[in-house]
């Protein structure tokens, strides 16, 4: 069926329409899902939870965007809402990542708290090593809750471009901002990992 | 040799500053740098070891970041148990 039949049938409620919609996008939309929360049970409840709202708001898709694009925004919200609302912990100010620099424009001071410095040890072993970064890590899933450490927008725009690959342009049409804004916050985000990955006393994640 | 490098990265014309270059590190690392910013951007790199090291982190970081999360991305299926509580939970 193409995808424009699909749609017709879909706005008509028809049940062997939406099987086929589930059937066909779930598991790509499932994989979407999987990358933001990090969590297969999650994942499945907020698969449920997207096609639920499709099957909801059918009626509202205009046929500016394709099929896949509007499920998958709603995947993607669904997915980021779920993230907000396990978000128990304090997130950090960025602020403490930004680089300082003298007159000339040479890094100089750094903050305390951040490992930039080419002269770091940490960052020799912490960044070249993907192993023992990882044992480090203990579990990927460290990794992912360092990132949603960061604040909202920041951590939204990573997941996004960084773990789920969307394009700049992609990433800016699911979250609603120029892609500037996404520019913007994802290397900050980086910046933020980048320090926070090259202590290891960032990586112990309560 | 460190002093010399210092006194070019600080006073030689087109030069960038260490700033300049966080402030294109994100589009060098995209390709989005224009021909021009490029060949400048990579001059100050091979002038300054700080930027050097700073930048090589910074895609260590990406790369890290993305094998840290490598999943199966897109599965060819989902559990059909999934499928059919899908299927009821929007059957009214």
């Amino acid at each position: 069926m193409s995808e424009s039949g699909l749609i017709d049938e879909l706005l008509k409620r028809n049940d062997d329409a939406f099987e086929t919609l589930v059937r066909e996008y779930g598991p790509s939309m499932y994989g979407v899902i999987l990358a933001i929360v990090n969590n297969p049970s999650d994942a499945q409840d907020c698969l449920q939870k997207a096609f639920v709202q499709v099957f909801e708001n059918i009626q509202s898709f205009r046929r500016d965007a394709s099929l896949k694009t509007w499920l998958h925004r709603i995947a993607i919200n669904t997915a980021l809402m779920l993230l907000r609302s396990q978000k128990r912990q304090k997130t950090v100010p960025l602020e403490d990542y930004s680089q300082h620099y003298n007159q000339y424009g040479e890094r100089t001071a750094f903050s305390a708290d951040t490992a930039f410095t080419a002269k770091s040890e940490s960052f020799d072993d912490s960044s070249n090593n993907i192993e023992q970064l990882f044992e480090r890590l203990e579990t990927k899933t460290s990794l992912h809750q360092l990132i949603c450490q960061l604040p909202e927008k920041y951590c939204n725009v990573l997941l996004l471009r960084d773990i789920q690959g969307l394009s700049t342009k992609e990433t800016s049409v699911y979250l609603e901002v120029s892609e500037s804004v996404v520019k913007t916050q994802l290397h900050r985000a980086r910046l933020f990992l980048k320090a926070a990955l090259s202590k290891p006393n960032n990586l112990r994640v309560k | 040799m460190l002093v010399i490098r210092r006194l070019m990265t600080r006073y030689m014309p087109g030069m960038l500053t260490c700033q300049q270059v966080d402030s294109f590190l994100y589009d060098f690392h995209e390709g989005n740098l224009s021909f021009a910013q490029n060949i400048k951007f990579k001059f100050h790199l091979s002038m300054c070891r700080d930027c050097q090291a700073y930048v090589a982190g910074y895609k260590q970081t990406i790369q890290n970041i993305k094998a840290g999360a490598a999943i199966e991305q897109h599965p060819q299926k989902i559990p059909e148990d999934l499928v059919q509580a899908i299927l009821k939970s929007t059957k009214r």
